[in-house]
C-alpha cells in the first residue's frame, strides 16, 4: 500500500518533470509564441460556449505554427513517402529474384560460400550426400509460404496422387468452416481460397483446366495468384493458431509476450511477415501436410562429428509420416530442397 | 486490378445490406469510380468527438486487398494519432499490420475506437500527444472538443 502511494508519487513527479521539460523545449523552439500556446489552450476552455470566430481563428493559427515549428522537420518524412520507398526497394528486389527461381544442382549452393566458414562448407558437403537440387525463393518475408506453395504442388503434379487432392480439398473446407467459426467475413477470403484450389485442381492431369510444370511455375511467379495463394497459407495458418489458442499460446508468449490475437494480426495475416516454428506448425497441421525443415547455420556441436540438423512437422492428423515439402532454412530465409 | 474490383464490388454489395446495422457509419462509393470512397462517421460518445461527424477518404490501391488502403481525415481533427494537417492517421492496422480480413467498414469501426482510445505513444499529432502524456487530460480534452465544434459540428446560425 505504502509502496503504490510512493509509487504514485513518484509518478506524479515524474509527470511534472516532463511537463516542465516539454516547457522548456516549446519556449527553445519558438521562445515568442511559447507564452501565446498556453494561453491559447487556457482560451480553448473559455471559447468551449462562445462562438468568437476570431478568437478560434487566432489560436488555430498559433496551434498551426507551434506543430508546424517543432515538427518541420519530421512532418516532412511521411508514411506513405516511407511506403513508398519500401515498395521501390522491394520492386528492386524483384527484379534480381523471381518468387521462385529454377531447380539448380546443390552445387550452386556450395560454390555461393567457397569463401564461407569451414563449418557451412563441412555441412553443405553432408546436404550433398542426401539432396540433389535446391530451388531458390525470393527473400520478401513470404519464403516460407512461397515454398510451400510450389513444392507442395510439385509434388502432387508428379505423383498425381488424386487422393491427396482429395483430401486436401477437405482440408481447405475445414479452414473455410473454421474461418467462418472465428468471425471472418466469407467474401474476405473467398478469393484466395479459389486461388489456392484452382492451382491444385489445375496439376491434377487429364482435365480441361489442366496446368503443365511451366504453366505451373509461370503462376508460381505471377504476382497475382503467387500472392493470392500466400495469403490463403496466413489465413489457414491464422485459423488454425486461433482455433488451438490454448495449445500455440505458450509458445508465443514465449517468443514474442504478445497474445495469440496480437500475434496473428501482426505476424501472421500480415504480407511479408516473416515464420517460424509457430507458422510451421499451423500450417502443417491445418492442411495436413507433414514438412521437413533442414538447417543451416554456424552451428557446430563440439568437436565431434559434424552433423545438419533437420525438424520434421509431423501433423498428428494424418498417417503419412514421409514430409514431401522439403526446405533448406538459412537464418532469415527458406528454400526449397530436393532429396535425392 | 480485376481481383480489387471485384472485391470492391463484394463490398459495396455488403455496405448496401448493412447499413442500417452500424448507423454510426456511411459508406459511400463514388459513382464512377470504385477505388475512391468517402466515409462519415460518427464522433463517438463520451469523447471529446461526441457529436461531430467526421469525412474520411479512402483512396485503394489496385492491389487492394492486399494492400491497406489510404484513408484520410479529411475533416480537422485534433487527436494524437491524427496528422493535424494532413489528415493521416497513425494505426498499425493501415499499415504493417494489414490483412484482407479488414473491410473498408471494419477499418472505419477501426478508426472510431482509436478516436476513443488514442495512443500517445506514437504521435502524428505531437502537441495533441504530450497533452495526453504529461497527464493534461482537461487541456486535451478542450482542444479536441473545440475543434470538434469547429470543423465537425454544423455552423450554428
Amino acid at each position: 500500500m505504502k509502496a503504490s502511494i510512493a509509487g504514485k508519487r513518484e509518478e506524479r513527479q515524474r509527470r511534472q518533470n516532463y511537463r516542465e521539460r516539454v516547457k522548456a523545449m516549446m519556449s527553445q523552439a519558438i521562445p515568442e509564441k511559447a507564452t501565446t500556446m498556453e494561453a491559447s489552450s487556457e482560451k480553448a476552455i473559455t471559447t468551449e460556449e462562445s462562438s468568437d470566430k476570431a478568437a478560434i481563428m487566432h489560436s488555430e493559427a498559433v496551434a498551426e505554427s507551434v506543430a508546424a515549428s517543432v515538427l518541420e522537420d519530421w512532418s516532412n518524412i511521411r508514411d506513405d513517402a516511407i511506403i513508398q520507398q519500401q515498395n521501390a526497394i522491394i520492386a528492386e528486389e524483384a527484379e534480381k529474384m523471381p518468387f521462385v527461381g529454377d531447380k539448380e544442382a546443390l552445387s550452386a549452393l556450395a560454390a555461393e560460400y567457397e569463401s564461407g566458414s569451414s563449418i557451412l562448407k563441412e555441412k553443405i558437403k553432408i546436404l550433398e550426400e542426401k539432396y540433389a537440387a535446391i530451388r531458390r525463393t525470393r527473400g520478401d518475408g513470404n519464403c516460407f509460404f512461397r515454398c510451400f506453395l510450389f513444392a507442395y504442388l510439385e509434388h502432387v503434379l508428379e505423383s498425381q496422387d488424386k487422393t491427396e487432392v482429395a483430401h486436401m480439398l477437405n482440408k481447405v473446407e475445414e479452414c473455410k468452416a473454421t474461418l467462418l467459426g472465428l468471425g471472418y467475413l466469407e467474401f474476405t477470403f473467398e478469393d484466395f481460397v479459389l486461388s489456392f484450389t484452382d492451382l491444385l485442381e489445375g496439376v491434377i492431369q487429364g482435365t480441361e483446366a489442366s496446368i503443365s510444370y511451366d504453366e505451373l511455375l509461370d503462376r508460381s511467379r505471377n504476382a497475382s495468384i503467387s500472392n493470392y495463394v500466400v495469403m490463403f497459407f496466413r489465413f489457414v495458418t491464422s485459423a488454425e493458431i486461433k482455433k488451438r489458442a490454448d495449445f500455440f499460446e505458450p509458445f508465443i508468449m514465449g517468443l514474442s509476450n504478445v497474445t495469440v490475437e496480437k500475434f496473428c494480426q501482426s505476424s501472421v495475416e500480415p504480407m511479408g511477415e516473416e515464420s517460424d516454428h509457430v507458422q510451421i506448425i499451423a500450417l502443417s497441421d491445418a492442411l495436413g501436410v507433414p514438412i521437413r525443415v533442414v538447417y543451416l547455420d554456424n552451428s557446430s556441436n563440439g568437436p565431434s562429428k559434424l552433423d545438419v540438423n533437420h525438424h520434421d512437422f509431423i501433423p498428428s492428423s494424418t498417417g503419412s509420416s514421409s514430409p514431401n515439402v522439403t526446405m533448406l532454412y538459412r537464418p532469415g530465409h527458406y528454400d526449397i530442397l530436393y532429396p535425392k | 486490378m480485376q481481383a480489387s474490383r471485384a472485391r470492391l464490388f463484394k463490398e459495396y454489395k455488403e455496405v448496401q445490406r448493412e447499413k442500417s446495422v452500424d448507423p454510426d457509419i456511411q459508406l459511400l462509393c463514388d459513382d464512377s469510380n470504385i477505388f475512391k470512397w468517402t466515409a462519415l462517421i460518427k464522433g463517438p460518445s463520451e469523447t471529446p468527438y461526441e457529436g461531430g461527424v467526421f469525412q474520411l477518404a479512402f483512396a485503394i490501391p489496385e492491389q487492394y486487398p492486399l494492400l491497406p488502403p489510404q484513408v484520410r481525415f479529411l475533416t480537422k481533427i485534433f487527436h494524437p494519432n491524427v496528422h493535424f494537417k494532413t489528415g493521416e492517421i497513425c494505426l498499425d492496422i493501415l499499415k504493417n499490420a494489414w490483412s484482407p480480413a479488414w473491410t473498408l467498414q471494419s477499418v472505419c469501426r477501426a478508426i472510431i475506437a482509436l478516436m476513443a482510445h488514442p495512443e500517445p505513444d506514437s504521435p502524428l499529432n505531437c502537441d495533441s500527444g504530450n497533452l495526453l502524456r504529461s497527464g493534461d487530460l482537461r487541456g486535451y480534452q478542450s482542444m479536441a472538443k473545440m475543434y470538434t465544434r469547429l470543423a465537425a459540428m454544423p455552423k450554428k446560425g
